[in-house]
């Protein structure tokens, strides 16, 4: 009893000491929040698949069989390649969705990242300069939002090819207005806060004021649209494929893979099944980790790590 | 305040103006809408009457001044593909968008504010698990995806609600489910962030300090100031919806303007597009006008 | 909009009977298309949807085409003789009223025809079947009229069977949004964006069809389309997609006069040479896609008419599927200095047809295994449009090109002119051979006239390979079993409500 209450006592005081180094104390967090620890465990596994899925798979996506078609899921019969089932040209869907995992997480971790980027910056610019400077850069947030996103994307794609880089250029573009007017918002209520009027009277710099005091509480608000934003990436892009100015095949990805599935979504659900599944879990993955980040980077709630796996059970 | 609204408007005039000009010019480069109307057998000469008789001949430049100059006598052009004005094809498509917009959103606010803030509540419970993930499942699941299967499961075997269409409120049921779970993902993520933010506040910990019921803490106190960056995700997600919703206008026959927009897109009915954006756009600059000024009532420190 | 409200305010009132609410009377039927019309005006019936809602049941026609046995049925005339080789008499029915009451006389003929063929009106009917024609129509009494065409016209009276008749009040300069026209059914409502409400007629001259009102729904998705026969929301749909077709009972394939091919650009090098060209129809394994990607109805096709065409060549044979052989021509070709590793582009049209990428994609695997270094793209329509039809662009890289062919109208000369005569507008071809059969057919008449199609076609997809021809290819109907329709051929163009009964 006594030992038990003693140990619990030291476990606090242990956490507060100072760790050998962060990226162990980091670690040490994340072992503690085991939802974020499989998250960052799949994201693993998912970026692996990206980076050497098409070297590994090509073959096996792309292998034409017509007597498999639509060949169901969970059948031993063909090997474990068609575990996942074949879609409408009998080739292997967990092979696909393997070499897919490239184009799909390049485009959308690029579109979300431009614009994330370019959004924010403008956001946080809008927020905090004066009246005109903020007037042109919302209305420019109003001609985006009222810009058909459709219309951009065959304006784009028409006259460039379509390529992955392009499709990035359309995806991200449409993006903005919402991290941007989000951005703003934020900057507006957190400029009026105490600590920002007592940094302004200090004297400090707007560029210190934004990046020192402003962004660390902007970034989280980002982060999270950021990983839902993931989601709709992927599937905008997918609608795109399906309305033929997308990518298209022979190219795969998991948003046209879902948008080739759609067909057939009453007799082989299988094929726009799983790719949605790989979505599901990819953006689920990134939003819990960004959820844990969240807190292990905030000194108030840190605590909630430190304290061990114990936390979790509530 | 009404120098604010005067300044805003001839601002967002401005940029209609700009936003107009340059989808007239982009939209020309993305082809000639002749073959996409006559049969693939048209002879030359036939495709060529049809360019002069919708003016399609002229260079570009004259097109436009053409084109503005109707505009200013409100006459907005006739549609190549319905034959009729163009602003006549969108004003009819249009309340349906607003309508199915205006809905959902109802039910999406109410819903995510209620879910967001019990989720903040309790950061890390199983409630704020729970409906994260499903929140965040739903809204990354593909929206054809649940649109069929809630066809079939509701409709076909069922027999609730009917499939598609319009005519009574039960044609309602399934295009607004739909279009409900990718906003209310996202927006009661926002609540639940900001909640958060706003209950380890000063001010929360003060009236807490006070004594004051935990319930008015969340929902008078903490809300109010939680409600900037939701009011400003509603006001992107109702612009998405007013530039229509595709995918669920186009699987329930629902006559709106998402599907008008990207017929004509694809049709090359420069007209009609443009009369659609124009009248889209309109609404978006009002509603984020809107939004600014619900950000002074909600924010008495933010002032114009 | 005031509906929605209105229906708003009754949702207290429709209760517990939601399923009666949307249940057809008995003697009414609800059709489902796949798109709402842009237009209801009678002469754009070129159009399928269209068509399929005016064409014989509000409109109807001089004559009609019957595109099962073949031949010509008597509709609003009920004689015509030729006079002399550029001119026609046609004697009309008496006794037929408009659904405004005025009696159809020679008039109203000539001022439909002139309506349709009228530049500033820009029919569909017109630009399709009567570019290049002149007529100078007169009327002779209220039941004759003559038409003289320049040039002569052989099938005059076939191209009549396309032209809807509309009364002379209707506006000559605009399309009308509410056609008035003999047939059996009057156009009665049209909720733009919701249904097209057809009520039968009490003034029609012939025989009383079953089905009393007829209402269009528009839906573009064929799993919905097809749930709502099942659901008993609808009635008939008259094309859903080859993999919803699921219920023997309630589901009808039917050929859709259609025929895809693959058209190959024999301008460019390789594919200038001819043994490259035998070798990618060699490639091709046309049984492999049948009841695969594609129903296991279509036809393997040889050429781009139908077997129903006069003119259809039947000593034509379907490519044997050798790739062995086609990999032997390739290296035949290579020996000569052809240039056969060239990159051979796939150029494909989004929803051409249902699958049509699924097969592009089998069709390049295809050709890949029998050697050739083949790369798929597709493209929208507009795009597609730009590759298809003349001028095309310059400098152009080596290609075959996903196409569909629809001929319904039993003559070839509805095929040969555009797609292989050196000026038609989507001929890669440059043959002065197969001008001049194109020409002398398309003056011919009878017997003469496909004989000549038939060695036009032995040219084309015989001695010069001009395409990769594919599939006759077939459409499915789901019908409601309360009804009595069985699609046919002509179900692509037009969907006569009175050949609808109940069981």
């Amino acid at each position: 009893m006594i030992a038990s209450t003693l140990k619990c006592a030291r476990s606090p005081a242990e956490a507060l000491a100072p760790p050998r180094h962060p990226s162990v104390a980091m670690l040490k967090m994340l072992w503690a929040d085991k939802f974020a620890l499989a998250a960052a465990i799949f994201l693993l596994i998912a970026l692996f698949c990206a980076i050497f899925g098409p070297s590994l798979m090509e073959e096996a996506a792309t292998k034409l069989n017509l007597r498999d078609r639509n060949a169901p899921p969970f059948d031993t019969e063909r090997g474990w390649m068609f575990v996942l089932g074949a879609d409408s040209l009998g080739r292997s869907i967990l092979a696909r969705i393997l070499v897919a995992s490239q184009n799909t997480l390049l485009i959308a971790a690029a579109s979300v990242a431009f614009a994330m980027l370019v959004g924010g910056t403008l956001g946080l610019i809008a927020g905090y300069s004066g009246r005109r400077v903020s007037d042109t850069i919302m209305r420019l947030a109003d001609v985006i939002m009222s810009f058909p996103s459709l219309l951009l994307a065959v304006i784009v794609l028409y006259m460039l090819e379509p390529s992955i880089l392009n499709l990035v250029f359309v995806l991200a573009i449409t993006r903005i207005p919402i991290y941007l007017r989000t951005t703003r918002a934020e900057v507006l209520e957190i400029r009026e806060r105490m600590f920002i009027q007592a940094a302004q009277v200090m004297g400090a710099s707007s560029a210190r004021i934004i990046l020192r005091h402003m962004l660390p509480i902007v970034i989280p608000t980002l982060v999270t649209i950021g990983t839902l934003d993931f989601a709709f990436v992927m599937l905008a892009e997918s609608s795109l494929s399906f309305l033929g100015i997308g990518i298209q095949p022979p190219e795969i990805t998991w948003g046209l893979m879902i948008a080739q599935g759609r067909a057939y979504l009453n007799q082989a659900w299988w094929l726009a099944f799983w790719p949605g599944v790989a979505i599901i879990l990819t953006t689920m993955s990134l939003n819990l980790l960004s959820g844990w980040l969240r807190i292990a980077l905030d000194p108030l709630q840190r605590w909630r790590l430190e304290m061990g796996g114990n936390n979790n059970a509530n | 305040m009404s120098s604010f609204i005067g300044r805003r408007s001839l601002s967002s005039g401005i940029s209609l103006i700009g936003l107009i000009v340059l989808i007239f010019f982009l939209s020309r480069l993305t082809g000639d809408p002749t073959g996409l109307y006559l049969p693939l057998d048209a002879s030359l000469e036939a495709r060529d009457n049809f360019r002069v008789v919708h003016g399609l001949n002229d260079p570009l430049i004259q097109q436009f001044g053409r084109y503005v100059a109707d505009i200013l006598q409100l006459d907005f052009g006739e549609s190549i593909r319905k034959a009729r004005p163009a602003l006549e094809v969108v004003l009819e498509a249009f309340p349906w968008t607003l309508w199915l917009a205006a809905v959902t959103l109802f039910c999406v606010t109410i819903a995510a504010i209620v879910i967001g803030s019990l989720a903040a509540f309790n950061v890390g419970g199983p409630f704020d698990r729970l409906s994260g993930m499903l929140s965040l499942a739903a809204a990354s699941a593909p929206d054809f995806w649940i649109a069929i299967l809630g066809i079939f499961l509701f409709s076909v075997n069922l027999g609730w609600v009917p499939t598609s269409g319009t005519g009574t409120v039960w044609h309602w049921v399934l295009p607004v489910s739909v279009l409900f779970i990718r906003p209310f993902g996202l927006i009661m993520q926002v609540v639940r962030g900001s909640m958060i933010n706003a209950l380890s506040s000063a001010y929360v910990k003060t009236a807490r300090a006070k004594g004051v019921k935990e319930r008015s803490i969340i929902f008078v106190h903490a809300l109010r100031n939680a409600m900037l960056p939701v009011v400003t995700v509603i006001g992107d997600q109702a612009a998405g919806m007013l530039n229509g919703a595709v995918v669920v206008e186009t699987i329930f026959g629902f006559p709106g303007i998402g599907k008008l927009m990207i017929d004509s897109i694809l049709q090359r009915d420069f007209t009609v597009v443009l009369a659609a954006i124009m009248v889209t756009a309109l609404a978006i600059f009002l509603m984020n006008l809107l939004i600014d000024l619900l950000y002074a009532v909600l924010d008495p420190r933010i002032r114009y | 909009m005031q509906n929605v409200i209105k229906t708003i305010i009754g949702v207290s009132l429709l209760g517990a009977a939601i399923s009666s609410a949307y249940a057809a009377g008995d003697q009414d039927v609800r059709i489902v298309l796949n798109e709402e019309l842009d237009v209801v005006e009678p002469c754009m019936a070129a159009r399928s949807n269209v068509g399929r809602v005016i064409l014989q049941n509000v409109n109807e026609t001089l004559t009609e085409f019957d595109a099962q046995q073949g031949g010509l049925k008597p509709r609003l005339a009920t004689a015509w003789e030729q006079l002399d080789e550029s001119t026609w008499r046609f004697k009309l029915r008496e006794g037929v009223k408009f659904h405004n009451g005025e009696e159809l006389d020679a008039r109203d003929v000539k001022f439909s025809l002139e309506r349709t063929v009228d530049k500033s009106m820009i029919c569909e009917v017109g630009v399709k079947y009567f570019g290049g024609t002149e007529m100078a129509i007169k009327v002779v009494d209220d039941q004759t009229l003559e038409v003289t065409t320049t040039p002569a016209q052989p099938i005059l009276p076939l191209l009549f069977s396309t032209v809807p008749i509309v009364p002379d009040s209707t506006p000559r300069n605009e399309f009308t949004r509410s056609p008035v026209g003999t047939g059996p059914y009057e156009f009665a409502q049209w909720n733009v964006g919701q249904n097209i409400i057809l009520k039968r007629s009490n003034s029609y001259w012939g025989e009383q069809p079953a089905v009393e009102t007829a209402t269009y729904l528009f839906r573009s998705d064929s799993a919905v389309a097809a749930a709502m026969v099942q659901t008993g929301e609808a009635d008939i749909v008259p094309n859903i997609a080859v993999q919803d077709a699921t219920n023997k009972d309630t589901d009808f394939s039917y050929p859709n006069s259609e025929t895809a091919r693959l058209r190959i650009d024999v301008q460019v090098s390789p594919l200038d040479d001819r043994r490259v060209r035998e070798a990618l129809n060699l490639a091709i394994d046309r049984e492999a896609l049948r009841g695969s990607i594609l129903s296991a109805d279509v036809i393997p096709a040889t050429q781009l008419v139908v077997p129903t065409t006069s003119g259809y060549n039947k000593d034509l044979k379907v490519w044997p599927y050798d790739p062995t052989r086609a990999k032997k021509l390739l290296a035949a070709a290579r020996a000569d200095g052809v240039p056969v590793d060239a990159e051979i582009k796939m150029i494909g049209r989004t929803n051409i047809y249902p699958n049509a990428t699924e097969l592009m994609e089998a069709l390049m695997a295809m050709l890949q295994d029998a050697g050739f270094n083949a790369s798929m793209q597709m493209y929208d329509v507009a795009e597609w449009n730009g590759l298809f039809i003349k001028p095309f662009p310059e400098g152009r890289k080596p290609s075959v090109l996903q196409a569909q062919h629809d001929n319904a109208k039993g003559d070839a000369v509805f095929t040969a002119y555009g797609k292989y005569h050196s000026q038609g507008g989507q001929s890669v071809l440059n043959s002065a051979h197969v001008d001049e059969l194109i020409e002398q057919a398309t003056s011919a008449s009878g017997e003469n006239r496909a004989s000549l199609w038939q060695q036009l076609f032995a040219e084309v997809n015989g001695n010069i390979i001009a395409d990769i021809p594919l599939f006759h290819m077939v459409g499915y109907t789901r019908v409601n079993p309360r009804l009595v329709f069985e699609p046919t051929i002509a179900t692509n163009s037009e969907l006569q409500l009175s050949q609808i009964s109940f069981k």
